[in-house]
């Protein structure tokens, strides 16, 4: 069903890009400065098909300039981004390439259906695919509604059909869980990682929360302060997140001569008790075994993803708040 | 062609054109009546049935040119006011476009307000003014000055399209523009060594296209009026589109 439709509606368009990277997004040296502020500084990443990726960082670090940028609407101090290699603007019908939702956008006093009329004409496909993309996003029973009238969530709904119109390779979308319930929110992240992983999709999806994205994103790309501070798979930052090992023992000077041969970084943390960073607990218990030391606990203590997203990210909070102990008044 | 179709589908699937419809009908249709009642009464108005009557009754159409000039600002600065610029842009990131096709369509949409309202005209001064004792009596002349008038309503409506890409604010664009042409205008008229000035300006302009007002003051030619009423409407509407291609939709 699905297969049929995206067939019906690329058939021809693009004939020239092969599949694969038809769907990349390549962000080259983005810049933008607003006044004395620099929103985005020489910020280069790549987004690939078939994965839904997240785009994090801090409130101010630059997300929705970036996106903005990659698609057109802000004209970039310096660098360019492309989508299957044409940069956005260039892009025939960039509704056949690219949805995109960087906020929930509509005329308060236009019906759902209509809103979605008016972009199938001017992205000049059938104004049958407003019923069908309605259809997709469980909105069909509101579609005669007045969209002012709209539940945050159903906006969400209604500006994810939107993006969906010209059954594009590549979705972004800014904040999509804003507003959601958590109902919404299972139902989001189940449709954007079939859209992804199922149809071979490119999603792009930003948020403030790691949380929020954690269980849909299968890359993150991480900014702060306008830069990029990390990018990579998720199962990446999981293992860097990984902490250290707590190691308890009769024995804990034998122990800890074993380990520090290892090149393992030993702390003791309390009498018979240490802390090991640099060794899985798989490796210290194999080393206690051939010295012969005698355990008594051996037990990992990962930091968390959340805890690694807020060392990467610190500081780059545009207006953090001062937390200067007697400060407060 | 897309784009101008999706401009029509966007002002008919909301209720402010047909409002704006109604209220330039009924505008229209009360000055009419008004002035039908008047007709040969001692301030100054010709009897009905005589061709001086058809020539105030071919000028009132341009009277309610403040309806398709505000109906052309608020097609433009809705996209602003709703944040739907942004998806209209990015479904058509060559913007210059879609202010292109906003003034072509906003221009038919004064074509139907225009017809529509002398139309109305037409109609309450024949069976009125029958009522009364005479149809007015339509000349050449005064069929041109209707025509004009009518034509000064489809100017307005892209007038307005192009005030609305420069200005964006909605409100400030529709009230400075009124305030514009009913205050600043007035005034510049009636200053004596401004006055000279006032031809020159959209409002003397529309004064002159239709042979109508004026107040004393020398207008250009009718057809002068209203090339340079058209050639505001082009330079709102080139200044627009180039500021609304150059600056940032945040």
């Amino acid at each position: 069903m699905v297969g049929a439709e995206r067939g019906h509606h690329r058939g021809g368009v693009i004939s020239t890009q092969t599949a694969p990277d038809e769907g990349r997004v390549e962000v080259h040296d983005l810049t933008k400065t607003f006044g004395s502020v620099t929103a985005v500084d020489s910020l280069s990443f790549t987004v690939e098909p078939g994965q839904v990726t997240g785009f994090l960082g801090p409130n101010g670090a630059g997300k929705t300039t970036t996106l903005r940028m990659a698609l057109g609407l802000i004209t970039p101090d310096r660098g360019s981004t492309t989508i299957g290699g044409t940069p956005y603007a260039a892009l025939r019908q960039p509704a056949r390439h690219v949805g995109a939702v960087l906020e929930t956008a509509f005329h308060p006093g236009r019906s759902g259906r209509d809103h979605l009329r008016v972009y199938c004409r001017a992205a000049g496909l059938p104004v049958e695919r407003a019923d069908e993309v309605l259809a997709r996003v469980g909105l069909t029973p509101a579609a005669r509604r007045k969209a002012g009238n709209y539940s945050l969530g159903m906006r969400q709904r209604l500006g994810l059909a939107t993006a969906l119109l010209g059954d594009p390779r590549v979705l972004v979308l800014d904040e999509p869980a804003n507003g959601l319930d958590p109902e919404g929110i299972q139902w989001l992240r189940g449709f954007l990682r079939h859209l992804a992983h199922d149809e071979g999709r490119t999603v792009l999806i930003s948020s403030h929360l790691l949380s929020e994205v954690e269980q849909t994103a299968d890359r993150v790309v991480i900014v702060g302060a306008g830069k990029l501070v990390r990018q990579g798979s998720l199962d990446e930052l999981r293992r860097e997140s990984a902490g250290t090992v707590t190691v308890r023992s009769p024995q804990v000077d034998a122990l800890a001569a074993a380990l520090a041969g290892a090149g393992a970084a030993v702390t003791t943390t309390a009498p018979g008790a240490l802390q090991v960073s640099g060794l899985t607990t798989d490796e210290i218990g194999h080393r206690a075994f051939a010295a012969g030391v005698e355990l008594h606990e051996l037990s990992a203590r990962t930091s968390g993803l959340e805890e690694v997203y807020f060392r990467l990210t610190a500081g780059a909070e545009q207006y953090a708040a001062t937390t200067t102990p007697g400060s407060v008044a | 062609m897309n784009l101008v179709r999706a401009e029509w589908t966007k002002l008919l699937s909301t209720k402010v054109g047909y409002w704006m419809l109604l209220v330039a009908a009924l505008m229209a249709g009360g000055f009419t009546a008004l002035f039908t009642a008047l007709a040969g009464s001692e301030n100054g108005l010709p009897p009905v049935g005589s061709t001086a009557f058809a020539e105030v009754v071919a000028g009132i159409p341009a009277q309610v040119a403040v309806i398709p000039l505000v109906l052309g600002i608020i097609g433009m600065t809705q996209e602003y006011r709703h944040r739907t610029a942004t998806p209209t842009f990015l479904v058509s990131p060559r913007r210059g476009r879609v202010v292109v096709a906003k003034l072509l369509a906003y221009a038919v949409v004064g074509v139907v307000v225009a017809v529509v309202v002398v139309a109305v005209v037409v109609a309450v001064a024949t069976v009125y003014g029958s009522a009364r004792g005479g149809a007015p009596d339509w000349t050449s002349d005064t069929l041109g000055v209707l025509a004009r008038s009518g034509l000064a309503l489809v100017v307005f409506a892209v007038i307005g399209v192009g005030v609305g890409a420069l200005v964006r604010n909605q409100v400030g664009a529709v009230v400075g523009s009124l305030v514009y042409l009913f205050v600043i205008e007035s005034i510049i008229a009636s200053i004596p060594a401004t006055a000279d000035a006032y031809r020159f300006l959209p409002g003397g302009a529309l004064a002159a296209m239709t042979g109508s007002g004026g107040g004393g003051v020398d207008l250009l030619t009718e057809w002068q009026g209203g090339l340079l009423l058209l050639g505001y409407g082009l330079v709102a509407a080139v200044l627009g589109s180039v500021l609304a291609v150059r600056r940032d939709v945040v």
